[in-house]
């Protein structure tokens, strides 16, 4: 049987073979990994479905593959016969012939994508099966049918089947536009008006292929930036206290292996102030009709990798301490940066930090992780002159930005949220932060 | 002489010529059909199925009458007036002749009559009874059919050795027949002149009658000649013929061994060969293949541009029905359609007594190729409405292909098979599964059921036999 590459997780349409863990006839177990693949944000390993032996490898290192094609081959009839490695070998290209279990696996469905796998083979030499008026449809169209996939007993093709290839070789035709080069048939182009721009009349150029992770993250904000009708709300939070508390709890953290960080601080404030605001924790239903509140708080990180922005979550900061959020989210961060974090793990998140303070950056305006509503860009703490009952003093003020989709929030709403984070942030007491 | 001018001009109108002629004018195209029988309908109409059948009905209620004594009803003896027998075949063919010079008519499709010629390849010369036309066309289509082969060893110049063709004008009713050929022609013409009460005698060179008909289909067929002809000589050849005063001498070799026989008449039935000769295709860029017919290709083009050819004229199975199919594929074609008769089932149908009618795959073909099958039978002894006919006499087969079992081939022995077979073809043509045969509802008692009894048998669920499970 053919192994094709399952559906890894929602949205998921393909990814990057990292690394081949197996070689052309050698025996593999069910749930032995196989393959390991670079899908959006993560590497992962795919596990074979059954046991057998490995009859044919049809990817190489290196490439693109999409939902539903085939990664390799496994005999699983070999797998009885495989005490003898030699018999097994023999076996091996046997796996083309239609014995009862491959004659079963032909009659699954193709799935998208998947258009050079399927050939008609049959021992009579017959051509395949499909009524006349569809051989005819096939010949004006110079349709091969022994490429299109019969639906029906005994692989009969039908006028659905040859519509169904028809417009696989059309959605094909399309994703090999260059300019619209991406995994996501259905999202519009990466690039919208610099088609095809010949660079090189200026000045040595370089190119750089787009990883699928660039890729993932150009789509998304194409898609963020042309969908959501966003505002920018700032704000400065006062946290001289805040630093003067962290700077005397930091020790005590480090010893429980956990880096008191403001991002982790902020996990625990945005928890309680997202309950209070659940606009800001909600989405807008794909039919647009309704607005889906989350009962749940988790929140992403917007992690700096080697290999660019990855957002992994931190689930349920309203249930955790200050304690936990920053062991999990100091794992968590680690994870990302290792490019060791499942796609699962990327995904459910109802609101987003993005913290540049790391980095020295000021106030900036980031964009909305969608179908999430708000998100809110952190800078670096300073220390600047303000003035406090007619005096002006020195305080760390901590510059924040908060960006909304105005769909769901309104600029009061965002507002009453924004000050609640500040409030959070210069209130946050000396209770939570010390250690039980 | 200022020459005719037409889009299409057709040689022949035969079943493929006046299709192809009819089709291209109905597809608006305008065409001059050339044709130098006064009867159009070519030899099907006029030397081939139509007067044959019609003999062979008129002839079949001899043995139904004969049968049907046993039965409790007694007819007494028949009597023949080979006249009206004559007269009333002659009928259908002036008919069916007429009705087709009237479709014709009302498709404004103008007929020539007259021996055609190609001067190049755009120009046809025509010898009509008003002298010499040219036609100029823009596309031909030759459809000029086939004759009886008739050996220059037989050929004595006497009335007594016949073809086909003169066979079917039933002469008369020879007291000894002898057919040279136990082909399908031979098998049929056999049969009339049996029922006329004949004693006839098949000689076949190869080891079996209806050679490349699959064997448990010709066995019913032999079995019943058996008992109908005074024999059937296989393995069987004619060395020499002369004649014998109002007999014609026939030295045969069986066993190696030459022997002497006497017959009244003989019907050489040994082929049937293309009538391509005169007809000026050296004027044009058609060429003939080995054998002697015109090559195509799956369009029906010649090797000519200009030219077309269907038919017997290209040699193949030699059928009325393949040569209307190849005419529309032509016209077609001509209209720049992607048609081909590429995988086009073509039933065949002999009318011997029972009938035998096969399409697609057959299991001689399938073994040949080496092509794997299984066959699924249904025996009508099984069958309840031919008991009722007291036909019992047949079989149903179905190829089929193990892995997907869809239905490759039909084959059926046994009366009215002719009339069955086109269950068959659809099956195969739509691609049906055995599944879908056994499924599909089929009326009782009805010998179609046989068909739908054979899938069922595939699956070891036939209700009506007991069927070998595995």
């Amino acid at each position: 049987m053919d192994v094709k590459l399952p559906q890894l997780a929602e949205g998921v349409e393909g990814g990057t073979v990292v690394g081949i863990l197996v070689g052309e006839g050698q025996e593999i177990k069910k749930d032995q990994p196989f393959m390991e693949l670079e899908t959006q944000k993560a590497v992962g390993s795919i596990p074979a479905p059954v046991s057998g032996v490995v009859t044919k490898i049809y990817v190489k290192q290196g490439a693109e593959v999409m939902v539903g094609q085939p990664l390799i081959a496994i005999d699983t009839g070999a797998a009885k016969a495989a005490l003898s490695p030699l018999k097994s070998a023999e076996r091996a290209p046997a796996s083309v012939r239609t014995d009862a279990s491959s004659s079963a696996a032909q009659m699954e469905p193709v799935p998208s994508g998947a258009l050079n796998e399927f050939r008609y083979e049959s021992k009579s030499g017959i051509p395949p099966p499909a009524a006349p008026s569809i051989r005819k449809i096939a010949r004006d169209l110079d349709i091969d049918l022994n490429r299109v996939k019969g639906s029906e007993a005994g692989g009969r093709i039908t006028l659905a089947d040859l519509r169904a290839y028809i417009q696989r070789l059309q959605q094909l035709a399309l994703e090999r536009i260059p300019a619209a080069r991406t995994l996501a048939p259905s999202t519009p182009p990466v690039t919208a008006s610099t088609d095809q721009v010949d660079f090189a009349k200026w000045g040595p150029i370089r190119r750089e292929k787009m990883s699928p992770l660039r890729r993932t993250v150009s789509r998304r904000m194409i898609e963020s930036w042309t969908t959501v009708p966003k505002i920018n709300q700032f704000g400065d939070a006062d946290i001289t206290a805040l630093m003067a508390l962290r700077k005397k709890y930091a020790a005590t953290y480090q010893k429980k292996g956990a880096h008191l960080t403001l991002t982790a601080i902020l996990l625990s404030v945005l928890g309680r102030a997202l309950k209070k605001h659940p606009r800001a924790n909600a989405s807008i239903d794909g039919s647009g009709l309704e607005i889906v509140f989350k009962d749940y708080y988790h929140i992403g990180v917007a992690v700096d990798t080697e290999g660019g922005l990855i957002v992994p979550i931190v689930r349920d900061v309203d249930k955790k301490n200050l304690l936990q959020l920053s062991q999990e989210l100091q794992a968590t961060v680690e994870k990302t940066r290792q490019r060791k974090i499942s796609v699962e793990e990327l995904q459910g998140g109802t609101f987003t930090i993005s913290n540049q303070g790391s980095i020295g950056s000021g106030h900036f305006t980031p964009i909305i992780y969608a179908p999430q509503v708000a998100i809110l860009g952190v800078g670096q703490g300073q220390a600047k002159p303000v003035a406090i009952d007619s005096k002006i003093a020195v305080r760390m003020m901590l510059p924040l930005c908060l960006a909304y989709d105005h769909r769901v929030l309104d600029g009061a709403d965002a507002v009453r949220f924004l000050k609640d984070i500040i409030a959070g942030l210069e209130g946050f007491g000396e209770a939570e932060i010390k250690l039980k | 002489m200022e020459p005719i001018t037409t889009e299409i001009a057709v040689l022949g109108a035969g079943p493929g010529g006046y299709t192809a002629a009819f089709y291209a004018a109905d597809k608006g195209k305008k065409v001059i059909l050339v044709e130098q029988n006064p009867r159009l309908g070519g030899v099907c109409l006029n030397v081939g199925c139509i007067p044959s059948k019609a003999l062979l009905h008129a002839t079949d209620i001899f043995r139904e009458a004969k049968d049907s004594a046993r039965r409790g009803i007694d007819f007494g003896s028949p009597k023949v007036d080979l006249e009206k027998l004559r007269a009333w075949k002659e009928s259908i063919l002036d008919k069916l002749g007429q009705g087709i010079r009237s479709l014709a008519e009302h498709r404004k499709v103008q007929i020539i009559y007259g021996r055609g010629h190609f001067e190049d390849s755009q120009t046809l010369r025509v010898e009509t009874n008003d002298g010499q036309k040219f036609i100029r066309y823009e596309k031909a289509i030759i459809a000029v059919g086939s004759k009886p082969t008739m050996p220059h060893a037989f050929d004595l110049g006497n009335k007594r050795v016949m073809t086909s063709t003169e066979a079917l004008e039933l002469p008369d009713i020879p007291e000894n027949l002898l057919v040279v050929g136990g082909g399908y022609i031979g098998m049929e013409i056999g049969t009339v002149y049996a029922a006329l009460g004949s004693n006839v005698v098949v000689l076949e060179a190869l080891p079996s009658i209806l050679t490349g008909v699959d064997a448990d289909l010709v066995r019913p067929v032999a079995r019943a000649a058996q008992k109908a002809f005074q024999a059937i000589r296989l393995n069987t050849k004619v060395l020499k013929m002369a004649t014998a005063g109002k007999q014609i001498k026939v030295t045969i070799e069986i066993d190696k061994q030459p022997r002497e026989e006497h017959y009244d008449r003989v019907l050489v039935s040994v082929g049937r060969s293309p009538n391509l000769t005169d007809l000026g295709l050296e004027n044009t860029k058609a060429v003939k293949d080995d054998k002697g017919f015109i090559q195509c290709n799956d369009q029906q083009q010649t090797d000519d541009p200009h030219i077309y050819a269907i038919g017997d004229a290209n040699g193949g199975a030699l059928l009325a029905h393949r040569a209307s199919k190849e005419a529309k594929i032509a016209v077609e074609a001509m209209l720049g359609e992607s048609s081909t008769f590429e995988n086009v089932i073509i039933p065949a149908v002999v009318y011997t007594h029972p009938e035998v009618a096969w399409c697609g795959l057959t299991e001689t073909e399938a073994k040949q190729k080496g092509i794997e099958i299984k066959v699924a039978r249904f025996p009508w002894g099984a069958s309840g409405r031919a008991l009722t006919l007291d036909r019992p006499d047949g079989l149903t087969k179905l190829i089929i292909e193990p892995e997907t079992e869809r239905i490759l081939g039909v084959g059926i022995a046994g009366a009215g098979a002719g009339e069955l077979i086109s269950e068959g073809v659809l099956a195969v043509e739509m691609g049906a599964t055995a599944r879908d045969l056994a499924d599909s509802v089929h009326p009782h008692p009805t010998l179609s059921e046989t068909l739908m009894e054979a899938a069922e048998s595939f699956f070891g669920t036939a209700t009506h036999t007991v069927s070998r499970r595995e």
